[in-house]
């Protein structure tokens, strides 16, 4: 395991999602890595961030091959826009299949699977601003 | 950008494709792809001593190592130039843009585009045939929350493509219904079975939006295409088919971290090709578009221009998209008719071409036949390559 995958799940394993940072640039990065993909320099900052978001799109999975999730089935894939505009795939806990909408504002929690501690995202009531607008506000989900 | 490429210099003198199988009967990838050689061979009228180059997708069950290297030892080939290409869903069409530059540049005289695999279901359905086409990326930081290979990121596109713009489930899953209505006049075609919108919406949802049957089935295939120096007389009777300008574009590998889920790189890989040809969107007479889910074909005919972004539902709903209609989309069925054969898939798109511009394609034969556009698309819109194929000189 590199430095950087390493530094990402201690993080996660105490509770925090910590992000990539490069000050140069002033941009946030997902996934964790050596360098900055836009200025290819290092130096790269951890930064907690707030792990709040939107749904920006998922989907219910009603066939899965992978063994962890078969006896899972139907359950929510979704994508998630940070505020901090970093997208991510995940999952989402206290959220009903009838819940689930594009938009629906998220923040992070913090699930135990394979002894592993994994980041994944519940709903919340707070009202805010990412990047997920829909051109067409009007749009069906 | 002027290139130095010459539209129309490089053309496809031949081309040979198996009917795609669920069942391969102890054969491998190589024995199909030599199959489809010989084919392609016999159809141009050559020698196989006169195939000077070799461009292969990647194997489907062998080793990677010195893949093009294997691939010649069995043919007993001895080219100039060979190489691996490795673009996904988008290999066999870059195959083609390959070929042509290496035509066009008078490296090859000959060069063979070489694409087969068969489908193993004791790996492609278990967690290692998962991993085996994820990045590190994905394996770390999304294998955990359960995506289902491809189908739960096309998925993810779809969804956000209703979200977006309104587009339903119905007006997807009348491009497997137009598509189906190809393949029921291609007796080469896995599916037949002439089927309604409902039919699809019917068949179980496997990952939400997308059902059954706006998905492909993996298969077992080989194709092969002859790509050769314009001669107005080698042509072993079938008229030419010219290369006359291809586009390739790329912006990300896994869709969580595409600039745009609903809007690809096909518009910038498309554009590309169209300035390359000199002709325009309006000029194209029909359309192989790569059809891994009902989505891609959607985003593909939005991006290369057919429709206004996000007007791709309302399109599809209104254009008949079969070989007699306005805009005949995937003759052959497509691979939701005929199948994935694995990275033979994308060259299905191809010879279909091919054959519509030849005036080869029997009962399924377009009337205007002038001027094709092919899409290879590879992993989740993430690599792209656009060939504009003509009839005759350009």
């Amino acid at each position: 395991m590199t430095d950087y995958q390493d530094t990402y799940w201690q993080y996660i394993s105490s509770g925090k999602l910590c992000l990539q940072f490069c000050p140069a640039c002033a941009q946030y990065i997902f996934y964790p890595r050596e360098l900055c993909p836009n200025c290819l320099q290092s130096g790269l900052e951890w930064k907690e961030v707030t792990g709040k978001g939107l749904v920006y799109s998922y989907t219910i999975v009603h066939v899965s091959a992978l063994p962890d999730f078969q006896e899972e089935t139907p359950y929510i894939y979704a994508l998630i826009e940070l505020a901090e505009r970093i997208r991510m795939p995940s999952n989402l806990i206290n959220c009903s299949l009838d819940m689930i909408r594009v938009g629906l504002p998220v923040e992070v929690a913090f699930i135990e699977r394979n002894g592993k501690t994994l980041p994944v995202f519940k709903p919340i009531q707070e009202v805010f601003e990412t990047s997920n607008k829909p051109k067409n506000k009007e749009g069906a989900s | 950008m002027e290139t130095m490429f010459h539209p129309g210099l490089a053309s496809i003198v031949g081309i040979g494709e198996l009917k795609t199988s669920l069942d391969i009967g102890g054969k491998s990838s190589l024995d199909l792809m030599a199959e489809a050689a010989a084919l392609a061979i016999q159809d141009a009228g050559l020698l196989k001593n006169d195939v000077d180059g070799l461009l292969v997708t990647p194997p489907s069950e062998d080793s990677y190592f010195l893949w093009p290297s294997q691939v010649a030892e069995y043919l007993q080939l001895s080219p100039v130039f060979m190489n691996m290409v490795e673009l996904g869903g988008a290999s066999a069409a870059a195959t083609i843009a390959r070929a042509a530059l290496l035509v066009d540049a008078g490296i090859c005289k000959n060069c063979l585009c070489l694409s087969g695999g068969i489908w193993d279901k004791q790996v492609f359905n278990t967690l290692e045939g998962k991993m085996a086409v994820m990045s590190q990326a994905e394996i770390d930081y999304d294998l955990p929350y359960g995506p289902m290979g491809f189908n739960s990121s096309y998925a993810l596109i779809a969804r956000r493509h209703m979200y977006e713009y309104g587009t339903t489930p119905e007006q997807l899953a009348k491009i497997t219904v137009d598509q189906r209505i190809n393949a029921m006049a291609n007796p080469d075609a896995l599916f037949k079975k002439s089927i309604t919108v409902p039919d699809v919406l019917a068949s179980p949802l496997i990952v939400d939006p997308l059902h059954l049957l706006e998905i492909v089935r993996p298969c077992n295939g080989a194709a092969a295409v002859l790509v050769s120096r314009f001669s107005p007389s080698e042509y072993n009777n079938h008229p030419p088919v010219t290369i006359r300008g291809f586009g390739e574009a790329y912006t990300h590998n896994s869709i969580a971290y595409a600039p745009s889920l609903t809007e690809s790189p096909i518009k910038m890989a498309s554009s590309r090709a169209f300035q390359m040809a000199g002709v325009e969107v309006k000029d194209i007479d029909l359309v192989s578009l790569y059809d891994c889910y009902t989505i891609t074909v959607l985003i593909s005919l939005e991006d290369i221009g057919f429709c206004p972004k996000g007007e791709g539902g309302k399109f599809v709903e209104n254009t008949d998209l079969t070989y007699t209609g306005a805009l005949p989309c995937n003759t052959h069925g497509g691979q939701l008719s005929c199948g994935q054969a694995s990275f033979a898939g994308g060259m299905s798109h191809v010879t279909e071409a091919v054959r519509q511009l030849r005036g080869e394609a029997g009962p399924r034969q377009v009337k205007k036949n002038c001027l094709a556009i092919v899409n290879g698309n590879g992993g989740v819109m993430s690599t792209q390559c656009c060939l504009i194929l003509g009839r005759g000189k350009a």
